[in-house]
C-alpha cells in the first residue's frame, strides 16, 4: 500500500503542485491548509510523512509540529519543514521542535522529491 | 487535474493574496498594533514567492524576495513603517500583479519594460538597506550546520582512501529513530545515486540489553559505494541527520587524483587553505565549518593545530590532496608578493613626467606673476587655482618616485641572520618604519652604505653571546632598523645594543695612525667621530665582513655624496646608534625665497624655522660677533650679503631667517622676504660642482635664477671658516 503523505501550506496552488508530484512518485498524499486544519486531518488515518511550511494562519508550522511530536502515534513520523532562506532563524526552531529535514521555499518539484525519498519510500 | 490547471489556481491565489496585500497597506499606517498586519502582509508575499517557484517563474520569485525581505525586516522590527516605504510597497504590490497578469497572459520571457520598472524597484528596495542582492537561491536544499564531534571514526581499515570506491562512514545519532530519520531509508536513497559494493553494520554501540532505549539508534556503517557523483551531492544525502549524526566521505584514488589536478588549476588569487580545498572539491564547505570550529575549540583549550592537521585526522580530506593545496598557497603568495600589485613603468618616463612637471611648476609661477600685473582679478583668481592643481600634480608626479624603504630593510633579514651565525652570536633584527617613504633613486643608492653599517655593528658592536651573558645582558642581542621623516629628511638609523664604542682604544689608535696627537684634548664626541676618517680600522682582526679595506669614511663619503650625512652616539655598555640623514627627493622643493640686493636667493621651506627682524639692537650687539640673542638662546648668523658679496647697501631692516638642520639652529640674514615659492632644482653645471652651500639654481616666474641654498653645507662651510679665522687669529 503506497505511504501517505500530508502537506500543510496555505497557498492550494503550492498544495496541487506538489501533490501532484508526489503522486506522480507514487505516494497518496493528503493537504491541509494550516496547522489547525492538519491536526484535524491527523486523526482521520496513518500518515508516513508530514511536509509543512512554517507561516500559516491560525496555527504556525512550529506550533504544529510541537503538537505532532506530543502524539505518540506520530513520534517518529518524519517531518519536513518548507523554510527560507530569509528565515534562518526558522530552521533551528523547526528542528528543535523536532522537525530534522528541511526544503528552502522556493523550490522545485524534484528538490521536494529527493527530500522525501531520503526519508521514507513510496 | 495538470500543471495547467494548478497554475490556474496560483494566479487566482496570487490575485487574492494582492489584494488583501493592498488592502492592509492602505490601513496599515492607522493601525494602533501592526504585528499581526504586519504578519499577514508578509505571509502573502512568502506564499507568492514560494508557490511561484514550484512553476519556475523566476522573475516573480526574484522580484518577490526583496519584497519579502523587505517586510521580514519590518515584521522583526528593525525596520520601521513610514510612508515612504508604503508607496514603495504599494508600486511594489502593483509590480507583482503586473507580472501575475503577464503569466496569465501566456508570456513567457518578461517585457523589457517589467524588467525595467522591477530593477528600479529593486534598487529602490535596494537604497532602504535590505539585503536583497544576495540573490534568491537556486537550490532547494539548504546546508546545515553540524556540531563538533569529539570523536574521529575509527576506520574499520585505514586504507579505503586507496580504493577506487568512494568510502563513507556513517554513526548514526541516538536520536535518530525519533526524529523519523531512518538509517535504511538514507542507505536505499544513496543507492539511488551510485552502487552500495559492500555494506558493514556497526554494532558495537548497542548497550547490554538492560541499558538499552527501545527507541534510541546506536547503529554505525561502514559503506563502500561505487558512484560518479561529486562529494557534495554524496554530502547532500546525508544533510537531514548531520546534525546529530557523525558523516565522514573519503574519496576514491581516481577522485585524488582530480582533486589535485582542480587545485593545480585554480586561478592564482591568495586564498586561505580552506577555501582551496572546497573549491577543489575535496572539502566540503560543511566540513570546513566543522574544521574551523573545532580549530576555534582547541584554541580555546589555549592548544592550537593548524586548519591542515585537523582535516587530515578527522579524515576529511587526505594529506596527499593537503600538500597539494598547501604547495599552491604559498605559490601563489610569492607571485603576490613579487607583483606587489604595482604597475611597471619605464624609470626614463617617469623622468620625463618630473622634468615636465618641473617646467609647468616654473610656468605656473610666471603666470601667476603675469596675472598678477595685469591687476586682472578674474584672471589672477583663475590662474591660482590652476596652481593649486599644478601643486597637486606635482606632488603625486613625485610620490610616483616614492618608494618604502621596507623592502630594502627586508634584505638584511638574512644577511643579519647568516653573518650572526658565521660569527657565532645570537642577534634579533627588529625593523621600524618600514612604511617610510623616500625617492627610488636615493634608495637604491642607500643600500650599500646600510650594508656596511649593518654589518659592523654585527661584527664590532654586538658581544658574543658568553660575554654578553658575563655582563648581564641577554644573551641574544639587538640591532635595529629605524627610518622616520624629519624636516624634508629621511632618517635611517642602525643601532644595537652591544658594548658601544671604545674610547680609549679609538683614540689610541688614532695616535698610531698619526690622525691625533697625544696631547690633544677631545671630547668624547670627536673621539668617536675619527671613527670616519680614512684609514681607521679596529678590529683586531681582519674579519670576512669587515675590515676589508672599506672603512667607515667610504660608507661616510658615499652618503655625502647623495648630499645626506652621518653620525653616531654611542654609550659604553649600552650600544651605538648610527644615523643616516638623507634628503627626501631631488627634483621639487617647497622653497622660501628671500632676497639680499639684487638677488634672490631660496631655502629650502622644510628647514624654515621662523622669520624674525634683525632690530637696532641685534645689530650694535652683533657688530663684531655673529650671534645674536633668540629669545634667551645663541643663535650663530650669517650674513649671506657678506658671503656672496652681494653689492649695495644693507636696508635699514634686515632679516633673519632661522634655519634648523639636523639638531643645529643657524640665521641667515637677508634683506628682504620674499615669500614661499615652489620650486624646481635644476643641478649647477659642472664648473660649479665645488662650489658649497649651494645646491642648485632654478627659474623665477620673472626669469630670473635663483640658487637654492644647501643650508646643511652652508653651516658646515661658515663653522669651519669660523675655526680656521680663530686657528689664524691664534
Amino acid at each position: 500500500m503506497a505511504k501517505t503523505i500530508l502537506i500543510v501550506d496555505d497557498s492550494s496552488s503550492l498544495r496541487q503542485v506538489v501533490s501532484m508530484a508526489l503522486k506522480g512518485a507514487g505516494y497518496d498524499t493528503i493537504e491541509a491548509c494550516d496547522g489547525q486544519d492538519a491536526l484535524n486531518k491527523l486523526t482521520g488515518g496513518k500518515v508516513h510523512l508530514i511536509i509543512s511550511d512554517v507561516n500559516m494562519p491560525n496555527m504556525d508550522g512550529i506550533t504544529f509540529v510541537k503538537e505532532v511530536k506530543k502524539n505518540p502515534s506520530y513520534k517518529f513520523t518524519p517531518v519536513i519543514m518548507l523554510t527560507t532562506e530569509s528565515q534562518e532563524g526558522k530552521k533551528s526552531e523547526g528542528q528543535a521542535a523536532g522537525a530534522k529535514a528541511w526544503v528552502v521555499k522556493p523550490f522545485q518539484p524534484q528538490q521536494m522529491l529527493a527530500a522525501v525519498a531520503k526519508l521514507i519510500m513510496p | 487535474m495538470d500543471l495547467d490547471s494548478a497554475l490556474l489556481t496560483y494566479i487566482a491565489e496570487g490575485r487574492e493574496l494582492l489584494e488583501e496585500m493592498e488592502d492592509i497597506l492602505l490601513r496599515l499606517e492607522h493601525e494602533e498594533d501592526k504585528q499581526e498586519s504586519l504578519n499577514a502582509i508578509f505571509r502573502a508575499a512568502h506564499t507568492i514567492k514560494g508557490s511561484a517557484g514550484l512553476f519556475g517563474l523566476d522573475d516573480i520569485v526574484a522580484f518577490t524576495h526583496g519584497v519579502e525581505s523587505l517586510l521580514d525586516q519590518m515584521r522583526e522590527g528593525t525596520m520601521v513603517l513610514k510612508p515612504t516605504i508604503t508607496t514603495l510597497l504599494l508600486s511594489s504590490r502593483d509590480h507583482i500583479s503586473d507580472l501575475i497578469d503577464y503569466v496569465e497572459a501566456g508570456g513567457n520571457k518578461i517585457t523589457d519594460t517589467l524588467r525595467e520598472k522591477g530593477d528600479e524597484l529593486t534598487q529602490q528596495l535596494n537604497d532602504l538597506g535590505v539585503g536583497v542582492n544576495q540573490t534568491a537561491p537556486e537550490t532547494g536544499v539548504q546546508k546545515g550546520l553540524a556540531p563538533a564531534p569529539t570523536e574521529t571514526v575509527s576506520r574499520v581499515s585505514g586504507s579505503h582512501a586507496e580504493s577506487d570506491n568512494w568510502h563513507i562512514s556513517l554513526r548514526f545519532g541516538p536520536s535518530s529513530l525519533c526524529d523519523g530519520m531512518d538509517p535504511l531509508s538514507f542507505l536505499r536513497y544513496l543507492g539511488t545515486l551510485g552502487e552500495i559494493v559492500n555494506i558493514k553494520t556497526l554494532d558495537d554501540g548497542i548497550p547490554p540489553a538492560e541499558d538499552m532505549d527501545s527507541e534510541a539508534c546506536y547503529l554505525g556503517f561502514e559503506v563502500n559505494f561505487k558512484s560518479n557523483a561529486d562529494k557534495q551531492t554524496i554530502e547532500n544525502v546525508f544533510d537531514f541527520i548531520r546534525e546529530e549524526s557523525l558523516v565522514r566521505i573519503l574519496p576514491p584514488r581516481s577522485e585524488l587524483a582530480d582533486y589535485i589536478a582542480h587545485i593545480h588549476e585554480l586561478p592564482e588569487e591568495d586564498m586561505r587553505l580552506g577555501e582551496i580545498l572546497v573549491r577543489s572539491g575535496s572539502l566540503t564547505q560543511l566540513e570546513l565549518d566543522e574544521a574551523l570550529r573545532q580549530q576555534s575549540a582547541l584554541q580555546a583549550q589555549e592548544t592550537s593545530l593548524p586548519l591542515g592537521n585537523i582535516v587530515v585526522e578527522s579524515g576529511m580530506t587526505t594529506q596527499t590532496v593537503l600538500d597539494a593545496a598547501v604547495a599552491k598557497q604559498s605559490q601563489v603568495r610569492e607571485g603576490k608578493s613579487k607583483e606587489a600589485q604595482s604597475v611597471r613603468v619605464d624609470a626614463e618616463k617617469l623622468d620625463e613626467l618630473i622634468n615636465l612637471v618641473g617646467e609647468l611648476v616654473i610656468a605656473g609661477a610666471g603666470s601667476a606673476l603675469n596675472a598678477m600685473t595685469t591687476g586682472n582679478n578674474v584672471l589672477i583668481e583663475s590662474v591660482s587655482i590652476l596652481n593649486g592643481l599644478v601643486e597637486e600634480v606635482r606632488d603625486s608626479a613625485l610620490r610616483l618616485r616614492m618608494v618604502q624603504i621596507g623592502a630594502t630593510f627586508n634584505r638584511f633579514q638574512r644577511v643579519v641572520r647568516d653573518v650572526s651565525q658565521e660569527l657565532g652570536k645570537e642577534i634579533d633584527l627588529i625593523i621600524t618604519g618600514a612604511e617610510t617613504e623616500l625617492d627610488k633613486t636615493v634608495i637604491e643608492k642607500i643600500g650599500d652604505p646600510l650594508m656596511h653599517l649593518v654589518r659592523n655593528s654585527i661584527d664590532h658592536g654586538i658581544e658574543s653571546p658568553d660575554l654578553r651573558q658575563a655582563q648581564g645582558k641577554t644573551s641574544s642581542g639587538t640591532l635595529r632598523l629605524n627610518a622616520y621623516h624629519d624636516s624634508g629628511s629621511i632618517v635611517i638609523e642602525v643601532s644595537d645594543d652591544g658594548a658601544g664604542l671604545n674610547r680609549d682604544r679609538i683614540q689610541q689608535k688614532a695616535i698610531e695612525k698619526e690622525l691625533i696627537t697625544a696631547e690633544q684634548q677631545l671630547e668624547d664626541q670627536e673621539i668617536y667621530n675619527l671613527i670616519f676618517e680614512p684609514g681607521f680600522s679596529t678590529a683586531d682582526a681582519v674579519t670576512n665582513l669587515s675590515g676589508r679595506g672599506v672603512g667607515m669614511d667610504v660608507v661616510k663619503r658615499n652618503i655625502e655624496a647623495l648630499r645626506g650625512s652621518v653620525e653616531l652616539t654611542s654609550v659604553p655598555g649600552k650600544g651605538t646608534t648610527f644615523r643616516v640623514r638623507m634628503p627626501l627627493t631631488l627634483a621639487i622643493i617647497d622653497g622660501f625665497l628671500v632676497g639680499v640686493d639684487k638677488s634672490s636667493f631660496v631655502v629650502p621651506l622644510d628647514m624654515v624655522l621662523e622669520c624674525v627682524e634683525l632690530n637696532q639692537t641685534n645689530r650694535e650687539d652683533s657688530v663684531d660677533r655673529n650671534y645674536i640673542n633668540l629669545r634667551g638662546e645663541v643663535l650663530p648668523f650669517i650674513r649671506l650679503r657678506e658671503l656672496y658679496m652681494a653689492g649695495g647697501v644693507a636696508p635699514r631692516r634686515e632679516n633673519v631667517v632661522v634655519v634648523q638642520y639636523g639638531g643645529n639652529k643657524a640665521g641667515l640674514v637677508v634683506d628682504h622676504l620674499l615669500g614661499e615659492f615652489q620650486t624646481v632644482i635644476k643641478p649647477l653645471g659642472n664648473i660649479f660642482r665645488h662650489v658649497k652651500g649651494v645646491s642648485g639654481s632654478t627659474i623665477l616666474g620673472n626669469g630670473a635664477v635663483a640658487l637654492i641654498l644647501d643650508v646643511p653645507g652652508l653651516v658646515q662651510e661658515v663653522a669651519s671658516m669660523e675655526m680656521r679665522a680663530m686657528n689664524s687669529a691664534a
